[in-house]
């Protein structure tokens, strides 16, 4: 049986519209040193049926955004949101780069490139690029000594891999393999093709060896391979010279404290009237310290800010709205909670870590919080007391999730104390088995001031069921390096990533996937690589299996029983402790400064934070902008 | 007094080696290196880690050889000129300081000047007019430089500086001069920028100068050969500046050496507060991502400014004061 899921080329526009010349590149264009724009966008550039429901814009202006390390600059590969195919504003997959996708038996993959398309420097963009990847990337043993990125891997097996024509490639693998357009569409993607024409410079195979060895000793670099590397972190946007498909392009070498973007002449989106996007002609990317940007964005330094502004301040952005020329618009957080406390499976300590298996342990606990109260003294009561799950604008959604969340005091102490728990010391803490008191330390990358105030007052909460709590904040690496190697008994990250899913999202984190994991991270490092231990807990176990009925369904109703299947067992064993959720997180946006929508989801995953509501449509309403 | 010259400066070698040994191996005691610190960063952001690249980095960073050797290659390194690799940002730790070694000095050179203006006629009046108002008063605001955190003064100071009289908020000149080369304008914009973190950085510094030359002066100013001086019809302002404040200066250029680091460091935290484009924040970001070489060659110049600052001090004070004793080993 032949099943085929197109996405369709149906809204790409026609090549035969003649579109006007870009202001930004008039001299460049009567100049001749570049093309006219009829001549840069593709055969059928992209229209995008998101492009109909915002306002026409105008080109120019500048977007100044604020960031806090040079190495931020690759949230502009985030917000730029160019990927073979990518999520619309309502979370569906929709061809981007690419023109068409074929997807047969959910195992091959027909990816149709856009003819004419072409990368930053002007060169065409075919399959040349992505068989430059598969042959001299992928599968060359100096690059890749171990192989495959994990996503191209379905049950282990590689994928065959063809070129049918210039503009065409196929993926077949043994078995469906669901996950692998989402890969492409991620925040951060994989990334299956690259400049063959600029990278090949770098590669042992086609560069000129003299050549080659003069490059690596002018860059320092150790050997061909580590300067192919360097050159080739398409998501970093840290090497000026390497072309791209973004709608903008970075022109300046980290470390700088400011880096300016400009746009990509050959962009493959068009508007409504088939004038070539982005509308914005640059952005300027400065980097500040963390703790001014909200002074920075108040006095206008930013005319777009989401990143390092809370609810915090909110008060302060809203005085100083006139001054800055700023409206702020508040987005809701589309995290499973905004503070989840993960007990470690995987910790070191013997009685604590049988304590944490214990499911009636993880319900006490979540019985103790007092989620109305975090909720009304740090969130205004704004945000929704809950467990860590997804939220109710998923299509996964369950009203079952929301109940046991309310604070129930004797039934914690009675659980507690059915586990042999029962014994107190005077200060009224209980007893471990062994005779030590329950004092529970709790690890955090402490780097924002609202977790730990949520911290402070589940302290008092537990505190109240016979458990002292310490707060332990360090350094983020040093945090999830305790974690890791199991001396962290329990500690604190955001809930849910994607609280949004639907079910053709990867739900990997809902099970054992990565030693990233708070829960069990010796459990995720066996399946990551094969280190670690291999999980024992019947139901994480069930959490597993149930993750690979996802990664082998072949329809979307098997992939949705197996995202209930795993949230049910969530909902029921209490795996990680969430507090409130669908906070609101504050969004400054100049006022001169259009089609930024005013209720969205702020979210990594699926939206990109900016990604889904397409910066290339942003424009503001008088050229030349500050 | 030449060959007091010659034996100081060569007592600071050793202490300059000591002082690499000891920053190596403070750099090294947090847990992991810095490829773990990396790997930590990648899965944050959701990508998976190739192990296989992270060994083949370990190799080519040498962070697969003992500690006594990956020392040897960055300390002889250093003595070549040569201040090793930044594996942060993936560029040789000279690029990665640059401007930003110039922009520091400048700007300690400003914080010192204007603690000695303000600290010195404030110290010199409070002394000769003792338990005043004036006195009082400006050992109040004196004090309360002191007393304030200096990021919190520098959060204050910038907002209202921002409010008042338009400067930008963070960093040493306005934005749109970043990426220009250096111009009369530019240098305007960094002088409208600068006095902010010099007035910050300085405040803390000058009260406890005012009030210890008002001590020392005040001891000074009673003492029989002032009474003399001032017998003998010399005037009042003479008097002061020939005898008594040339005394009274002795603690002051004695603790000169310790004013160099103390400028330099006591920045950082204010730097990496009004974001200026100094070597703080790159200091402090190094530290955090265990970017040995960055961090272990920035803390070598901060140590060596210390010891020149010795140096230089022990140096004025034995032109100063001759009751210094060069011969003894007890100054050395």
């Amino acid at each position: 049986m032949r099943r085929v899921w197109a996405m369709g080329a149906a809204l790409t526009l026609c090549g035969s519209v003649l579109a006007a010349e870009v202001p930004f590149f008039e001299d460049a264009v009567a100049s001749g040193a570049l093309p006219p724009v009829e001549d840069r966008l593709p055969a059928t550039p992209l229209l995008g049926e998101d492009t109909l429901r915002r306002e026409l814009g105008q080109y120019g202006g500048e977007l100044k955004l604020l960031m806090s390390r040079s190495k931020d600059i690759r949230l502009m590969t985030v917000y730029g949101y160019a990927r073979l195919v990518r999520y619309n504003d309502a979370f569906e997959l929709v061809p981007d780069i690419l023109e068409s996708v074929d997807v047969r038996d959910g195992r091959e993959f027909t990816l149709r490139l856009r003819p004419g398309h072409r990368w930053s420097d002007g060169h065409p963009f075919t399959s040349e690029d992505f068989r430059y990847y598969w042959d001299d990337v992928a599968n060359d043993p100096e690059l890749a000594a171990k192989g495959l990125p994990r996503e191209l891997l379905v049950e282990g097996q590689r994928p065959t891999f063809d070129v049918i024509d210039e503009y065409t490639v196929r993926y077949t693998w043994p078995a469906p393999h669901p996950g692998f357009l989402l890969s492409l569409a991620g925040p951060r993607p994989i990334y299956i093709y690259r400049p063959a024409h600029f990278m090949r410079q770098f590669h042992k195979s086609y560069a000129d060896p003299d050549e080659l060895a003069r490059k690596v000793e002018e860059a320092s670099a150790r050997n061909w391979s580590s300067l192919h590397y360097r050159n080739d972190r398409a998501y970093r946007a840290n090497v000026p010279e390497r072309p791209t498909l973004q709608p903008w392009r970075n022109t300046v070498s980290p470390p700088a404290s400011r880096f300016v973007f400009e746009r990509n002449a050959y962009f493959h989106r068009v508007d409504a009237e088939g004038r070539q996007l982005p509308y914005i002609d640059t952005v300027i990317v400065d980097i500040t310290a963390k703790d001014l940007v909200p002074a920075k964005v108040a006095s206008g330094d930013a005319n777009l800010q989401l990143r390092y502004l809370g609810m915090g301040d909110y008060t302060f952005l809203r005085e100083h709205e006139l001054r800055g020329d700023y409206r702020v618009a508040h987005w809701r957080s589309g995290r499973g909670s905004e503070l989840a406390l993960y007990p470690n499976l995987n910790a070191n300590d013997p009685a604590w870590r049988a304590l944490n298996r214990s499911p009636d342990y993880r319900r006490a606990l979540s019985l103790a919080i007092d989620r109305h109260e975090i909720n009304e003294v740090i969130f205004f009561g704004l945000a929704k007391a809950g467990p860590n799950t997804v939220l109710p604008d998923s299509s996964l959604y369950d009203p079952a999730f929301d109940r046991g969340h309310l604070r129930d005091v004797d039934t914690a102490n009675y659980l507690l104390d059915g586990l042999g728990l029962a014994e107190r010391n005077r200060r009224g803490i209980r007893l471990l088995p062994d005779g030590r008191p329950m004092e529970l330390i709790i690890h955090t990358a402490g780097e924002r001031s609202a977790e730990v105030d949520m911290l402070e007052l589940i302290r008092d909460h537990w505190q109240e069921i016979g458990i002292q709590v310490f707060i332990r904040p360090s350094q983020r690496d040093v945090f999830r390096k305790r974690v890791q190697s199991g001396d962290a008994v329990m500690s604190t990250w955001y809930g849910l990533d994607n609280a949004l899913a639907s079910a053709d999202m990867n739900p990997r984190e809902l099970a054992p996937n990565s030693d990233y994991d708070l829960n069990w991270p010796s459990w995720g490092a066996n399946r990551m690589n094969g280190s670690g231990e291999a999980a024992d807990d019947p139901h994480v176990r069930r959490l597993i299996a149930l993750h690979e009925d996802w990664e082998t369904a072949t329809d979307r109703i098997g992939r949705e029983a197996a995202w209930r299947g795993m949230l049910a067992i969530h909902h029921e064993q209490v795996f990680n402790i969430g507090t409130v959720s669908g906070v609101l997180q504050p969004v400054v946006i100049s006022n001169r400064l259009h089609n930024v929508p005013v209720n969205a989801w702020y979210s990594w995953e699926p939206a990109a934070v900016f990604g889904v509501y397409r910066p290339d449509l942003f424009f503001f309403d008088s050229a030349g902008a500050s | 007094m030449g060959a007091y010259v010659i034996r100081r400066i060569l007592t600071m070698l050793p202490t300059l080696f000591f002082i690499s040994v000891v920053v190596f191996a403070i750099i090294q005691l947090p847990p992991g290196d810095y490829l773990e610190s990396y790997i930590a960063e990648l899965q944050a952001a959701g990508e998976t880690v190739d192990m296989a690249r992270v060994e083949f980095l370990r190799t080519e960073y040498g962070l697969d050889q003992p500690l006594y050797v990956q020392y040897w290659r960055w300390i002889s390194g250093l003595m070549m000129g040569d201040p090793g690799w930044s594996f942060e940002h993936d560029r040789p730790v000279s690029e990665v300081v640059g401007d930003r070694l110039y922009l520091t000095i400048l700007l300690s050179v400003l914080t010192v000047l204007f603690t000695w203006l303000v600290a010195f006629p404030i110290g010199i009046y409070s002394a000769l007019k003792p338990y005043s108002w004036g006195d009082y008063g400006l050992t109040f605001v004196g004090f309360i430089g002191l007393a304030t955190p200096n990021f919190l003064l520098a959060l204050v100071v910038l907002y209202f500086a921002n409010v008042w009289f338009g400067i930008s908020i963070g960093g040493l000149m306005d934005p749109e001069y970043l990426d220009q080369p250096w111009s009369l304008d530019k240098a305007k914009s960094v002088l409208s920028h600068i006095w902010i973190p010099v007035v910050i950085i300085g405040t803390a510094g000058t009260a406890s100068l005012m009030r210890r030359l008002r001590a020392n002066l005040l001891d000074e100013l009673d003492r029989p050969y002032v009474v003399t001086a001032r017998a003998k019809g010399l005037p009042e302002g003479k008097v002061i500046r020939r005898y008594p404040l040339r005394v009274a200066l002795n603690f002051f250029v004695a603790d000169l050496g310790n004013l160099l680091p103390q400028v330099v460091s006591g920045a950082e935290v204010v730097a990496l507060v009004l974001s200026l484009p100094t070597t703080g924040p790159v200091l402090i970001q190094a530290l955090q991502s265990q970017d040995m070489y960055l961090a272990g060659s920035f803390v070598m110049f901060l140590a060596a400014l210390t010891v020149v600052g010795a140096l230089v001090s022990d140096l004025l004070l034995a032109w100063l004061d001759p009751r210094v004793n060069l011969r003894s080993g007890a100054n050395a």
